[in-house]
């Protein structure tokens, strides 16, 4: 509609289509502004026709090896045959994704995608709501904050959780042996720990914040009750990155990257990892499945790191927040529905395919029946001394907040608090102010985009 | 000409800006994943591994890095003498033929040389949609055979290389224009050729993203876009994250610029003096 004076988001949005966003938040053209179908259930007897019916379906996933779990659903699904294609992870998957999807063609049935991505794709009107093909039944199978990260605010359920990552503490237990520390129950006991370690042995820093990993602050300010990202309907959108609880946050980190007693470098860089090995960190602030990670990474250090849970802002209410982990979706584009649908819900909570991801890829579960089974929390890696470290995080993840929210524009957010909250943490300068910088810096760029922002 | 010692150290100082990144990937790509963490970035480690380290990036994932390897080669080779080609005929229609339209489409494709490739890139994939083309080699090598910058450069070249009274005695001798560009034209253009089948193999070569826009199949990956999903593999954290693939990665990086390396040394005779072309009016 050129000429009209009263561009639609929805239009506006198409216009501006992929160069003007960097990640196309353009809608499918096609798709149109057609409202979701009303949700009636599919019947067995259609969903048992589609699963004998032979079919092709295509799944993008970056998951080393996730062949095992498919062969399992094959095998109890003969007649559907699924193409796994690795392509990628981040940013440049989605890149590609959204590629695909913007044409019309090309785009693949089914596709990994992680938590904090799927409001990328509803926007869209990308994703198909799984209601219809059973999906609300296996909610209590679900870790709750899991289900509600895939769930829309009209109660779509739009991917099937995967793995998870909610956070907790890996820490030094000779580094802090050496300084008479203990694991800090709350965050003021942290900040006096970091200042008491620094002042004993200035080579040595309590933890690193870096500077580039907005997803760890998202996690920071899940657990402190941030809520700073709100939509409802279609194009209103409340953005509170500033809120009381965020400049909580703020105020505890820049104050101790002012004060220099903590680390503020790039994490996942040769610097960041040989920091790991020599043991400039006592701790490292990660997620669930940090702990696998770690073990690869810092080999050298075999046998003396231990997990905890985070440190409290309330001792009384503990609480944490998620990083990392993905879902399985459905492409709403599909022409096999039924066969993609009931193929994200089989993979992962079909109890033996979910034990699997646990069990080869070393996931973290979204499964309540796995983060109670004693074979999985009953691990004792050594390279954590022996301790039970599933069953650390395991207790965690029943602490993390159902509803946390994440912005239908989260590759800007992401760039804008690095450019901001993360520079003046690297450059110690005043974190509070660099809020109200990110408030504002997204707030222009949600308007400039056609949303209404209250 | 004197020797001028602050040029000197100036000059050093460029070649070891230059030198040191390439030497840092050589003595990584020596180590084990554990090694890179936790010894000095700039020497060997004790336990150098080079060859354990090819051995395993060239098997990882049923060998996917050598058919990477090879993609890269198919479609840098296709698209530099496809592009060469195609330069070569239209710079040497351009200078040696007089039409209608002439000066207003040589500014066109000049014009073109200022739209950078990656701005096309998402242009492009929707065209080829349409046509079926995406997740194909086809969408690499089509876009990659034009350049403008090789038309640029070959017409020049052959303003001076080939003479007007070389062409007109072939006529005479009743040649057709065709036989001429082949037989005559070509072969006096051949310096020229070589430096756009250069630029052209390099561009492709290192061409990413539209490759990663273009493909979904990792088996018709090209190195690049391979090896950057190792990259996001190996250092992303979250699910599936293995920093152990970080020591294949760095091989797989040093074994992608060797080609290239000795392409570059093979033919700089040619290069050069194709580069030094239409740099004075004779």
């Amino acid at each position: 509609m050129p000429g009209s004076p009263q561009f639609t988001r929805r239009s506006f949005l198409a216009a501006t289509g992929v160069a003007a966003l960097g990640t196309a938040l353009g809608g499918c053209g096609s798709s149109g502004t057609a409202p979701a179908a009303a949700v009636a259930p599919v019947s067995q007897a259609d969903i048992d026709k589609a699963m004998a019916t032979p079919t092709e379906l295509t799944f993008w996933t970056w998951v080393p090896d996730i062949d095992q779990e498919v062969a399992l659903f094959q095998r109890k699904y003969p007649a559907i045959k699924v193409t796994v294609v690795n392509a990628g992870r981040g940013t440049p998957a989605y890149t590609k994704l959204r590629t695909a999807l913007q044409a019309g063609t090309g785009a693949p049935d089914v596709s990994q995608i992680e938590f904090q991505y799927i409001p990328t794709f509803t926007i869209t009107d990308s994703l198909l709501d799984l209601r219809p093909y059973g999906a609300e039944a296996l909610r209590d199978k679900f870790i709750d904050w899991t289900w509600g990260q895939v769930s829309g605010q009209g109660g779509e359920v739009w991917a099937i959780p995967q793995d998870t990552g909610p956070l907790g503490l890996l820490y030094r237990q000779d580094i802090f042996d050496r300084h008479g520390l203990k694991p800090p129950a709350t965050w003021d006991e942290f900040a006096d720990a970091a200042r008491k370690l620094h002042a004993a042995d200035p080579q040595v820093f309590l933890t690193n914040l870096a500077g580039n990993q907005a997803a760890a602050w998202h996690g920071l300010m899940w657990q402190t009750g941030a809520k700073p990202y709100t939509v409802s309907g279609a194009s209103d959108i409340s953005i509170k990155v500033n809120d009381e609880a965020s400049k909580k946050l703020a105020k505890f980190w820049g104050g101790l990257a002012q004060e220099g007693v903590i680390g503020t470098e790039a994490d996942f860089t040769d610097g960041w990892y040989a920091a790991l090995n020599n043991g400039k960190y006592a701790t490292w602030i990660t997620a669930a499945w940090g702990p696998v990670f770690l073990a690869g990474a810092a080999k050298s250090t075999a046998g003396l790191w231990r997990a905890a849970p985070l440190p409290q802002w309330n001792a009384a209410k503990p609480a944490s927040g998620n990083w990392g982990g993905s879902t399985t979706a459905v492409v709403k584009t599909t022409r096999n529905p039924i066969a993609a649908a009931i193929f994200a819900q089989f993979l992962n909570s079909d109890p033996e395919s979910a034990k699997l991801f646990a069990t080869k890829q070393f996931f973290f579960p979204a499964t309540k029946a796995l983060v109670a089974d004693p074979g999985f929390v009953g691990d004792t890696p050594a390279f954590f001394g022996g301790q039970q470290v599933n069953k650390v995080f395991a207790d965690v993840g029943s602490t993390v907040d159902p509803t946390f929210g994440w912005p239908p524009f989260l590759d800007q957010v992401v760039t804008d608090w690095t450019e901001t909250v993360g520079k003046s943490l690297t450059a110690k300068t005043d974190a509070v102010a660099a809020l109200d910088q990110w408030q504002s810096r997204i707030t222009t760029f949600a308007q400039g985009q056609g949303f209404t922002v209250r | 000409m004197r020797r001028s010692t602050p040029l000197t150290i100036v000059m050093l100082a460029a070649l070891a800006y230059f030198l040191l990144p390439l030497f840092w990937l050589v003595v990584a790509s020596t180590k084990s994943t554990e090694d890179l963490f936790t010894t000095f970035g700039l020497w060997f480690s004790d336990a150098p591994q080079f060859l354990t380290n090819v051995g395993s990036t060239l098997t990882y994932d049923d060998g996917v890095f050598v058919r990477w390897l090879r993609n890269t080669v198919i479609y840098a080779v296709v698209s530099a003498s496809g592009a060469a080609l195609l330069a070569a005929a239209a710079g040497y229609g351009f200078a040696k033929f007089r039409f209608r339209g002439q000066a207003i489409m040589s500014s066109a494709v000049l014009g073109a040389i200022m739209v950078p490739a990656t701005a096309l890139a998402i242009p492009t994939y929707l065209l080829f949609a349409q046509v079926g083309l995406v997740n194909t080699p086809w969408a690499i090598i089509l876009p990659s055979l034009v350049s403008p910058f090789g038309f640029y450069l070959m017409r020049v070249y052959a303003q001076d290389a080939v003479p007007d009274s070389l062409l007109e005695a072939a006529r005479l001798d009743g040649a057709g224009e065709v036989r001429i560009f082949f037989q005559i034209g070509l072969r006096l253009l051949a310096p020229g050729l070589v430096t756009v089948v250069l630029f052209t193999l390099v561009a492709t070569w290192n061409n990413y993203f539209l490759p990663l826009i273009m493909l979904n199949d990792p088996n018709l990956y090209p190195v690049t876009v391979g090896l950057a999903a190792w990259s996001a593999q190996a250092a992303g954290g979250g699910s599936g994250g293995n920093s152990d693939i970080l020591a294949l990665l760095l091989t797989g990086s040093t074994l992608s610029v060797l080609p290239l390396m000795a392409a570059f040394l093979l033919l700089q005779r040619y290069w050069q003096s194709g580069l030094a072309a239409g740099s004075v009016k004779q």
